[in-house]
Formats: C-alpha cells, sequence, structure tokens
C-alpha cells in the first residue's frame, strides 16, 4: 500500500489549519511509561475506529426485507441470505462475523440514524464536523479539547500513524502520533551530529522548532526498554485460528490495532486510541469492496477484543466506530452510491449495553432522497466523555444536553 | 552581501517557485536582487534547453488486462511497472534538470490540485496525458486548463465520470469539480451537485488509453437548474459557467496561498484574486511570487519531501534516472509519503507540520545518508574546510545557519559528505523560513 490512511483527508483543502503541534512518540517512550507508570487497572480506555470515505450504512445494517430497499438498489442490494440477523428486521453485513458474535453478547450498540442537521456531503467538511463535535469553523478536535482538560501528559491520547488526526488536535495541548513500523535510530557519530542538530534555537520559527524538536525525539527515548515491544501481541486466543477471507493478510486497520493491542496490554497510561481505515468512498462497484472494508473492520475488533480478554482491561475498553457521513438510498448507474447523511454508528465493549439506540431512518420517509437523521453524533460523545473518560461533557461540547444511555 | 530580509525573500523564490538553486544559482540570484530573481524565476521562456530535447517516455496503450493466472499476465503486469517507472523518472529528472524550473513547479502544484492517483487509474498512457495537459497549461488560461480537464480521461474515470448516466448520476465528479476544483467547498448547494452531475453525463472512458468519447445519446439534454442559472449544460459549457463565477479566482488564488506562502496563515489580502481576473494563471504566480508576503518572516513553509528531494537532486547534480538504484529513490519519497501519481486522495498531500513527524526526521536523514553517496560535492570539497560551512548557505540557497546548525556544522567540515548530508537535514534546509 502506497497511501497511508492516516493522511488521508488530512487538512486536504485548507478548511482549517490544525491546532498545537504534536509531539511524535517512539514505541520506547510508551514503552518506558507503560513500565514507570502502568495505567492503573480498571481506567477505562476508548478506541475511536475513524472509517474515512462515507461508509455505507444501509449496507453495513440492512433492512434486507424491506421492498422499498430492495427496488432502490438494484444492483448492490443484499439477499437475506447473504447477511447475519440483528433484530427489529436489521440485519448486518455479512463480512461482519465477528461484530455478529460480540452483538450476540450483547456487547455491541448500534446507534442508528446518526449525523448532525443540515448534513454536509463534502467528505473534509463533514470530517471536520464529525472530528471537532463543532458545526462551523472549527480548529481543534473533540479528544483534543478533551486532552487540555487534564492533566499534561503526551501520551494521554495516541494517534496511530505519522500525522495528527484532527480530533486529536487541541488549541495548545494535542494528542501524540506514533508511526507505524518501528524507527531506525542513528547511530555511533551520525547520532551525535543530528542530536546537535536538533538541538532548539531561540532563532527558530514555529515551523523549524517543530523541525528540530522532531529530530530531537528520535533521541531522546532510552533504548533499552525494547522487551515488551519484541514481544508478540497478546494471543487471541477464544478466536478460531483459522481465519478465512480478506485475501492480502493484515490490513493496515489489523496492524494499527495489533500495536494498540500490545501497548494496552502492557499497560501504557493511554486513555484514548485514534485508528482508521480508508477507502469506503464506494462510488462504483460498492458491494465487493465494501463488504471487504468491514470484514477488516469486523475481524480488527473482534480480534482486539479477544486479545483484551487474554489481559486484564477487557472490562475497560470501548471501541467507537464512526463514518463521515452515510450514503445516498438509491445506487447510482456505476453500482455505487453518491455521498449521504446519516449512517449507523457502533460502541462496542463489555460494559456497553447492546442492543439498538436511537430510530432506524425510515425508507418511506427519505429527505430530499436521503435519510432522515434521527441520532446526533454529540449524544453519543457525551455519554463517552462521561462515561468512559470521566469528564463533564460540557468541558468539551458546550451545554450539549443530548445522551445516548449506553453503558451499564 | 545583501541583507537578511533580501536573502531570505530571494530564497523562498528559489525554493517555492524554482526548486531551489542549482550550484551557483543563488548567489547570481542574490546579487541580482530580489527584484531581477523574481523576473527570472516567475517567467516561462517559451523554450527550455533540457526540456525540449528530453524524449518522452516510451508509453504505449496496453489493452485490457489478460485473465488471472493465464501466461499473458506477467508480461503484462511487468510492462506496466515499467512504464510507470520510466514516467515517474522522465518527470523527475524534468523537475531537476529543467533550464527553467517553474513550469515543472508549476505542472506539479497543478497535480496536487486536480489529483488524481494512479492507485485507481492503474494505466500509465492516461495518467501521463494527464501530466502533459497540466503541463500545457501549467502557466496558461484556467478556464482553457478547467475544460481540457472535465475532457481528461483519467480525472474522468478517477471520479466514476465513465458510469455517470442520465437514468442515475454519479456525482463524485461534479462535487469535487465544484468543491476542490473550481469554486471551494459550500460555495454551491446540494442541489447544485445533483443538477450538475447532469451536466457531466454521456462521457465514456476507454481506461487503457485514457481516450474520451462524448455520447449525446447518453447525455442529459434536458435544462438544468444550478448556481442561479439554467439550460442545457455539457462538461465544456458547465466548466466555462463555473470557471466564469467570482469564487473561481477566490478559490484558485487561496489554494496557490495555501502552497506557496503559508498553509497556516490564510489569504488576507482581498486584492489579489483581482490579478486572476482573466483567469492568466502566469499572472496571478507572479503577484503571489512577488507579494509582500515573501518579504514578511510570518510565512515560513515546510518542503514538502517531493521539493526536498528536487531541490537536494539540483543541489548535488544528482539525475533522478541515472541514479545507480532508482527503487532507492521511489521508496524512500514512499516512506515520506509523497509519490507523484499517487496523492492520497482527490484532496492532494498535506502541507506544513504534517511533514514533521519523528518518523519523517529518520526517513528523511537515511535518505539523505544514501543521496549523499552520489552527490557531487565540489562546491564545498574543492574549498579549505575553514571555509565550507559559510559556502553552503550560497550552494543550497540558505540565507542563514542558526548558531545551533553552524556548531553542528563546524565540528563536521572536515568531512564535505557528512557536512552536506547534515545541511540538508538542518531545519533551516527542511523549512523554507
Amino acid at each position: 500500500m502506497d497511501t497511508i490512511t492516516r493522511r488521508q483527508f488530512l487538512k486536504a483543502t485548507g478548511a482549517g489549519a490544525l491546532g498545537a503541534a504534536a509531539t511524535s512518540l517512539t514505541f520506547e517512550d510508551i514503552a518506558e511509561a507503560a513500565i514507570t507508570r502502568p495505567l492503573p487497572l480498571g481506567t477505562p480506555i476508548l478506541v475511536v475506529v475513524t472509517l474515512y470515505g462515507g461508509n455505507d450504512g444501509l449496507n453495513t445494517v440492512v433492512p434486507v426485507t424491506d421492498s422499498i430497499y430492495q427496488s432502490l438498489r438494484p444492483g448492490i442490494a443484499y439477499k437475506e441470505s447473504d447477511v447475519l440477523p440483528l433484530k427489529d428486521n436489521l440485519y448486518l453485513n455479512g463480512s461482519m462475523t465477528g461484530m455478529h458474535s460480540l452483538w450476540n453478547k450483547n456487547q455491541v450498540a448500534i446507534v442508528r440514524g446518526v449525523g448532525y442537521p443540515n448534513s454536509d456531503r463534502s467528505h473534509f467538511s463533514s470530517m471536520a464536523i464529525w472530528q471537532s463535535a463543532i458545526l462551523g469553523a472549527a480548529k481543534t478536535g473533540w479528544l483534543g479539547r478533551w486532552v487540555e482538560t487534564q492533566a499534561e501528559d503526551p501520551l494521554l491520547a495516541i494517534g496511530l500513524g505519522s500525522v495528527l488526526p484532527p480530533l486529536l488536535a487541541g488549541e495548545k495541548r494535542s494528542g501524540s502520533v506514533l508511526p507505524l513500523g518501528g524507527l531506525k535510530v542513528p547511530t555511533g557519530s551520525l547520532a551525535s551530529d543530528c542530536m546537535k542538530l536538533s538541538i532548539a534555537n531561540r532563532n527558530d520559527n514555529l515551523l523549524q522548532a517543530t523541525a528540530a524538536r522532531s529530530m530531537r525525539n528520535l533521541f531522546t527515548v532510552s533504548s533499552d526498554i525494547t522487551p515488551i515491544l519484541k514481544a508478540p501481541a497478546p494471543a487471541a486466543s477464544d478466536l478460531p485460528t483459522a481465519v478465512g477471507g480478506n485475501a492480502g493478510g493484515d490490513s493496515n486497520l489489523t496492524q494499527q490495532l495489533d500495536i494498540v493491542a500490545k501497548l494496552v496490554a502492557a499497560g501504557a497510561p493511554t486513555r484514548v486510541w485514534s485508528v482508521s481505515l480508508g477507502g469506503f468512498d464506494t462510488h462504483a462497484d460498492e458491494k465487493g469492496a465494501q463488504s471487504i472494508l468491514l470484514g477488516v473492520v469486523s475481524e480488527g475488533i473482534s480480534k482486539f477484543m479477544s486479545q483484551m480478554r487474554a489481559t486484564n482491561r477487557s472490562k475497560d475498553v470501548v471501541v467507537l466506530v464512526y463514518s463521515e457521513f452515510g450514503r445516498r438510498v438509491k445506487g447510482n448507474a456505476s453500482d455505487g452510491t453518491d455521498h449521504g447523511t446519516s449512517g449507523p454508528v457502533f460502541v462496542i465493549g463489555e460494559k456497553v449495553k447492546g442492543g439498538f439506540y436511537g430510530e432506524q431512518p425510515s425508507l418511506r420517509e427519505l429527505k430530499n432522497d436521503d435519510l432522515a437523521v434521527t441520532s446526533d453524533f454529540r449524544d453519543i460523545y457525551a455519554s463517552i466523555l462521561e462515561k468512559v473518560l470521566g469528564t463533564q461533557a460540557e468541558k468539551v461540547l458546550g451545554n450539549w444536553k443530548g445522551r445516548t444511555p449506553l453503558f451499564n | 552581501m545583501a541583507d537578511l530580509a533580501e536573502r531570505r525573500a530571494i530564497a523562498r523564490l528559489s525554493h517555492r517557485f524554482g526548486f531551489g538553486p542549482k550550484p551557483g544559482e543563488f548567489k547570481a540570484l542574490v546579487n541580482s536582487g530580489f527584484n531581477n530573481s523574481a523576473n527570472k524565476l516567475l517567467t516561462a521562456p517559451a523554450t527550455d534547453s533540457f526540456a525540449d530535447s528530453q524524449p518522452l517516455p516510451n508509453l504505449r496503450d496496453q489493452g485490457p488486462r489478460p485473465k488471472p493466472n493465464s501466461a499473458e499476465v506477467v508480461a503484462y503486469a511487468t510492462e506496466k511497472r515499467a512504464q510507470f517507472t520510466e514516467m515517474l523518472f522522465w518527470w523527475l529528472d524534468r523537475m531537476v534538470l529543467s533550464e527553467h524550473p517553474l513550469r515543472e513547479r508549476m505542472t506539479w502544484f497543478w497535480h496536487g490540485h486536480w489529483a488524481t492517483s494512479s492507485q485507481k487509474v492503474d494505466d500509465a498512457l492516461p495518467m501521463f496525458r494527464q501530466n502533459q495537459t497540466l503541463r500545457k497549461y501549467a502557466l496558461g488560461n484556467f478556464s482553457e486548463m478547467s475544460k481540457a480537464m472535465v475532457n481528461d480521461g483519467a480525472l474522468i474515470y478517477w471520479l466514476d465520470g465513465q458510469t455517470n448516466t442520465v437514468k442515475a448520476p454519479n456525482e463524485n465528479l461534479s462535487r469535487e469539480l465544484m468543491e476542490l476544483f473550481v469554486l471551494g467547498v459550500n460555495r454551491y448547494t446540494e442541489n447544485d451537485v445533483r443538477e450538475t452531475a447532469k451536466a457531466l453525463t454521456g462521457y465514456r472512458v476507454n481506461k487503457t488509453s485514457g481516450d474520451v468519447t462524448f455520447l449525446p445519446k447518453q447525455h442529459y439534454s434536458m435544462p438544468i437548474n444550478f448556481l442561479g442559472t439554467g439550460g442545457v449544460f455539457d462538461g465544456n459549457s458547465l466548466s466555462d459557467y463555473l470557471v466564469a463565477r467570482d469564487d473561481c479566482p477566490l478559490f484558485i488564488t487561496e489554494r496557490l496561498w495555501y502552497r506557496f506562502i503559508s498553509s497556516n496563515e490564510p489569504l488576507a489580502d482581498t486584492a489579489l484574486p483581482k490579478t486572476f481576473s482573466n483567469r492568466d494563471i502566469a499572472n496571478l504566480v507572479k503577484a503571489i511570487g512577488t507579494h509582500p508576503a515573501m518579504r514578511d518572516e510570518r510565512y515560513a513553509m515546510v518542503k514538502p519531501p517531493l521539493d526536498w528531494f528536487v531541490s537536494v537532486a539540483r543541489a548535488f547534480g544528482i539525475t533522478p534516472s541515472k541514479f545507480s538504484n532508482t527503487t532507492t529513490i521511489r521508496n524512500n519519497l514512499n516512506l515520506l509519503g509523497q509519490v507523484p501519481f499517487l496523492p492520497p486522495n482527490v484532496g492532494g498531500w498535506p502541507a506544513d507540520q504534517a511533514w514533521l513527524s519523528t518518523a519523517s526526521a529518520q526517513f528523511r536523514i537515511s535518505f539523505a545518508e544514501r543521496l549523499i553517496k552520489e552527490a557531487d560535492l565540489s562546491p564545498i570539497a574543492d574549498l579549505p574546510a575553514r571555509s565550507r560551512v559559510e559556502a553552503m548557505l550560497d550552494w543550497l540557497g540558505v540565507p542563514a545557519w542558526s548558531s545551533r546548525t553552524a556548531l553542528a556544522l563546524r565540528g563536521a567540515q572536515k568531512d564535505p559528505a557528512r557536512l552536506a548530508l547534515l545541511a540538508i537535514c538542518s531545519p533551516e534546509y527542511v523549512v523554507s523560513a
């Protein structure tokens, strides 16, 4: 893969520069902190999974038996035999078997019809709204603002990848980033020369200071604390060993979640993790492509939850899965769908009260050919802030009143 | 010696609009002053001693891919990869070796603007034809460029225009045409997206050649209503209408500002878009390159990885296609996150802080180690050791070293290779201050 999922959409249109620059961490930074100040057991951990491109909600949580669904989507509609039963005449995409078994254990909350008023169908604008939780120009992300309510700690919120996701951008302090793949730190005299080059200088402008710091971070870590990282990720012992489908091996998302699993298991003092997967902009030939991607999401998350069960943190972890919008109800001529409005949000975890939340948008009452928005994403964020991150929602979302009672 | 502010402004001109100086060029620019430098760097003469004589890459329409597991498929895939490599190095050579780099610099800008990726358009020929179109209009008239692009096979295929039909319009191209290419986000309504998608129906693309045919029978021939107008439209008349709107000069000025002046400090000068009133790109480029912001300390920029590599190659006398192992160049650009013909998405590449992670710092150092091995270091190696640190300023086009960097460099001044490596990884070189 040439593209880095994380880079997608970031600052692409200049819709608003990010706030404070991100610290880039290394595995060693996190490993060291995991040893010297591990996260106390029982501290809730949030893992945010961003699906870039606009996931087609109607083919994720599928009203297969609805005749309007069938008639509006020739070529991309599923049959009842393709999908996995949930309830209320709704079915899960057939590739999401791992997610389905978590649903059967009541560990999956599906919030239906999620969006916000006056849906914006631009990828960049709508993603900015979801990541900032602000309708309008925003310079900070909702979890970046949460970071700023906490005592300063660069390990508190970490995005996987080399570029800061906007949701972790704060005004003065942001979350950190952890690049995939290990860093090969220069050694010998090159190392000492580069260290000299990376010392802060009072004449540096902001960007030069960041450039110097990014190089300095290569060297400021203790290099001998690596046993945790060299150890394999926790085993997913209760999953069948044969993993079918999805030819092509690990997806980038699986790799990201593997690293998160490893570091959570090691005791990293991190409360928020951000991972992502791109490719959901299925304007053409949607069915196969989306199903592969949803399979990756489902298998990645169920493996992650299984890995957590092999540690003593499975009760602490909550996973949130969202995308910037759903897609148009009616298929287009390319066997794909165009940008739409609302879609389902998944919240997964042992402390989650499984089941449906919010109303399923009716296919009989489309608004301008699109699904109605029946739930506001800020309700979900507010409940997560309060019940998972233990922070008054007001501090991050202003006086937002709505809540979704997702947790036991 | 020119004062620091003058040197900085000239260094900005050279690095932002000219891919950085070749040996000897920066000193000559500084001696001629900012205005003469701007004239030289912001004008592309009709002829170019290198570009005019460079043979075209050897590309051909390979036709449809043979069936999986067939005998022919391996040769087909091998040739396809070879075509992409040849095209990539053809362009890198052109960026490095052109006598007047502005045209290639602007072609590179427009590639990030009409960002089309070979991840989906995985045939070299249509990508090359688009590249030639961008080059042809790089400093021409934006109205003509936009019209050529709505008829461009690679762009249409990239945004699903070839399957956009009367019965079920596909909005991908119409939305991005307004949002990312011509007007800017929210300068249209959702209804405008749906209506203009109809104007773009009836275009069919031959994927492997990039040939586009317009099929009048599959084109929506009824009137559409959008952005305060109505009537029957096709791609050409739609493009003309959008480009004629006042939001177009504003948006294109914003995009050039973002890439050449600052992604952090938004455009505040309302007069600047007026220099684009006749949609003359060369005129706007000149206005931006001579804007007072070019002399203002606030408008620093990070060199994107491709610009960094090209400026290093120009200073070091490296011809990309002649590098001992071209895969090294391709792989390192990929690690740094910027390979031509592979933008991450239709919005193009990120900017500034996004390129300054610890991972990038490490990849940059290891790429520099590799490049230094094939560098012509004579601009400093031929000098006495004590003169080298100072001489690197003019060689590389850096306004001044900080005390920190000067100290680090002086420690290595006996070793020209180490010295050059440290210089191109220094904050003063990575950032166009």
